[in-house]
């Protein structure tokens, strides 16, 4: 089992790696391909000045050759300079904005999915009720409606009219100031993922193995503990990097709505600056993300389910 | 009534089912799949239950340990020992099934739950009714494994289902009925979804059941030749109704009912005498 899981995980690395150049490849020739440069201004700079200040930036060598430089300067974990904030590297503003991003997308996801799989089951196992319609009621708004609508909602009801709650601000991780940021991207993603559960858990329940379980004389609690969960929560598991991608589009716009001075504001900045190494920096660390949770989700899945072979 | 409390008294008698009525509840309206059921089933001996698909034999059985689907209800007594299973509570019915009554289920395939090893589904049932330890559960899972012909060592243990052929899984469905050491075991078509060799295996471990572990048995099967093997008494089922009962030598060879002569007309001639 250990050696197995090795190799498997061993084998996942080195294929990131090329799904990696490629996506930095398509982040570079983007970013080349969308008009202006990083030093394209309102007023035109002194061509002898532009000269110098691209020749600095290597942007005066052709295409393929700062491409080549980029990806040399990659695999010694170096990002490169910003084009905009000019005293600082990606690397730099990115390890700024890290805590806060996964402070916030790793709290966001444990609550949905916490929250989520725990309604979900509840509205399975009391389903057609008052309960189970008041869950998949709220749920169907949270899918309906999206995190840049709700944000400015809650923040209207919580800070300004019952002012419990401050609007925006990073504040060094207060409870407080997190409280609406994580709602917000969490929500939907709660909406979602109760109703995968109680759909799941439902089918589950209507099993065999369930019967079988009932005809041990096991009560009830004890066959969802033990016979249900793991079978039910499958669905979820897979789902776990999808909402996480989810999650990390979702916080780019929270951040910018509460102020917050995550990896998602530096993307939007670098993005509409033309800041290429900030934007690229940004996307490689996204997508490394997403293939070390999709990495993550077939671990628990083959821990989870026997007839999972890795 | 009278008769009922009366029939209780005798301690040889495991199961005193009367008047017994099952309903679904579906968009139709009401349906009544299980018409004034009465029969009896003594400690040591076979009850037959035959009939085509869809007879309501499944249903008679489910009704009596609480396994009807959401949409069914039950009238009727069903006592098993002394305890009327349709009234008592679901407590003392779950301490009654599992421990005292064994369910053996007609898709081996779907049965064992498939993300728990071998080993725990054997031994959680003991664990859970007779509050013994781990350890002992397993060695007991390792006495039942040898009744049921598998092989007792760590591997089947440590397998999961879907490792195990069909009829290793039946068997190991049977060994969990036998964990508590039950008084009544219900197999509803243990043998259908199996080949034929496999079927006859498994039906040589339910005779032996009843003869060497005084078990009372229900065996259902739309198989009339599986019946006349192993049951000391036979139901005739058709749409819901019990249309003949009796002493199976009896009703197989002189049958009163026309469905039942039709029934045995399907079987081959060397099956029966
Ligand atoms: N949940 C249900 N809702 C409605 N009808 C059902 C339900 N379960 C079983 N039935 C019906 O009950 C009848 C008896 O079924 P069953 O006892 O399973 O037959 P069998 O003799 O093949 O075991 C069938 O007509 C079946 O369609
Ligand atoms: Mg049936």
């Amino acid at each position: 089992m250990r050696i197995t899981m090795i190799k498997f995980i061993t084998k996942r690395i080195l294929i990131a790696i090329p799904t990696l150049l490629i996506i930095v490849a398509f982040s570079f020739s983007m970013m080349r391909v969308a008009p202006g440069g990083p030093f394209t201004n309102e007023r035109a700079l002194p061509p002898e000045i532009e000269r110098n200040i691209k020749a600095a930036y290597n942007l005066d060598k052709p295409v393929y050759e700062q491409f080549y430089i980029y990806i040399k300067n990659l695999t010694k974990g170096d990002f490169g300079p910003s084009f905009k904030y000019k005293d600082f590297s990606v690397k730099e503003l990115i390890l700024n904005g890290l805590p806060v991003s996964v402070t916030l997308g790793l709290s966001s996801i444990i609550i949905s999915l916490f929250i989520g799989s725990f309604l979900g089951i509840i509205a399975a196992i009391n389903r057609n009720t008052v309960f189970d319609y008041s869950v998949m009621g709220v749920s169907l708004v949270g899918i309906c409606v999206p995190s840049f609508v709700m944000a400015p909602l809650l923040s209207l009801f919580f800070s300004l009219y019952l002012g419990i709650l401050p609007t925006s601000g990073w504040n060094n991780g207060n409870i407080l100031n997190l409280i609406l940021p994580i709602t917000a991207l969490s929500l939907p993603q709660i909406a979602v993922i109760s109703r995968m559960m109680r759909a799941s858990t439902i089918e589950v329940l209507n099993s065999n193995f369930i019967r079988t379980a009932k005809s041990k004389g096991l009560n009830q609690s004890y066959i969802i503990r033990k016979h249900v969960i793991r079978a039910s929560i499958l669905p979820i598991i897979e789902y776990l990097a999808p909402a996480s991608a989810g999650l990390m589009t979702g916080s780019i716009i929270i951040e910018q709505i509460f102020g917050l001075p995550g990896i998602g504001r530096y993307f939007v900045v670098g993005a509409l600056q033309r800041d290429y190494t900030l934007v690229s920096g940004v996307l490689i660390l996204y997508a490394s993300l997403l293939i070390f949770l999709i990495l993550i989700t077939d671990i628990i899945r083959a821990i989870l389910d026997p007839r999972v072979k890795i | 009534m009278q008769l009922t409390q009366k029939n209780i008294k005798n301690n040889n008698l495991l199961l005193n089912i009367h008047n017994l009525n099952v309903f679904f509840k579906t968009p139709e309206g009401i349906s009544h799949v299980v018409k004034d059921a009465n029969f009896n089933l003594k400690k040591g001996t076979c009850l037959g239950v035959v009939g085509e698909s869809g007879s309501g034999k499944t249903q008679t059985f489910f009704s009596i340990t609480g396994l009807l689907a959401n949409n069914g209800y039950v009238e009727g007594e069903a006592f098993f020992k002394d305890t009327n299973l349709i009234t008592c509570d679901d407590e003392t019915r779950r301490g009654f099934l599992g421990k005292s009554i064994g369910f053996i289920f007609q898709d081996p395939m779907t049965s064992l739950t498939p993300h728990l090893n071998i080993g725990d589904q054997l031994a959680e049932i003991a664990i859970y009714h007779k509050k013994i330890n781990k350890n002992k559960a397993l060695k007991k899972a390792i006495e039942v494994m040898d009744i049921v012909k598998l092989p007792s060592n760590r591997d089947i243990i440590n397998s999961y289902p879907h490792e195990l052929s069909g009829g290793m899984k039946q068997r190991i469905m049977i060994a969990i009925s036998l964990m508590c050491e039950p008084d009544l075991i219900i197999a509803d078509e243990p043998t259908t979804a199996l080949d034929v060799t496999t079927q006859a295996e498994i039906l040589n471990i339910f005779n032996d059941l009843k003869n060497n572990f005084n078990i009372g048995l229900v065996l259902i099967s739309h198989n009339i030749g599986v019946i006349a093997e192993t049951s000391n008494e036979v139901l005739v089922m058709k749409d819901g109704q019990i249309l003949e009962s009796g002493e199976t030598a009896k009703v197989l060879t002189k049958p009163k009912n026309e469905y039942t002569k039709h029934l045995l007309s399907c079987i081959p001639p060397w099956i029966g005498n």
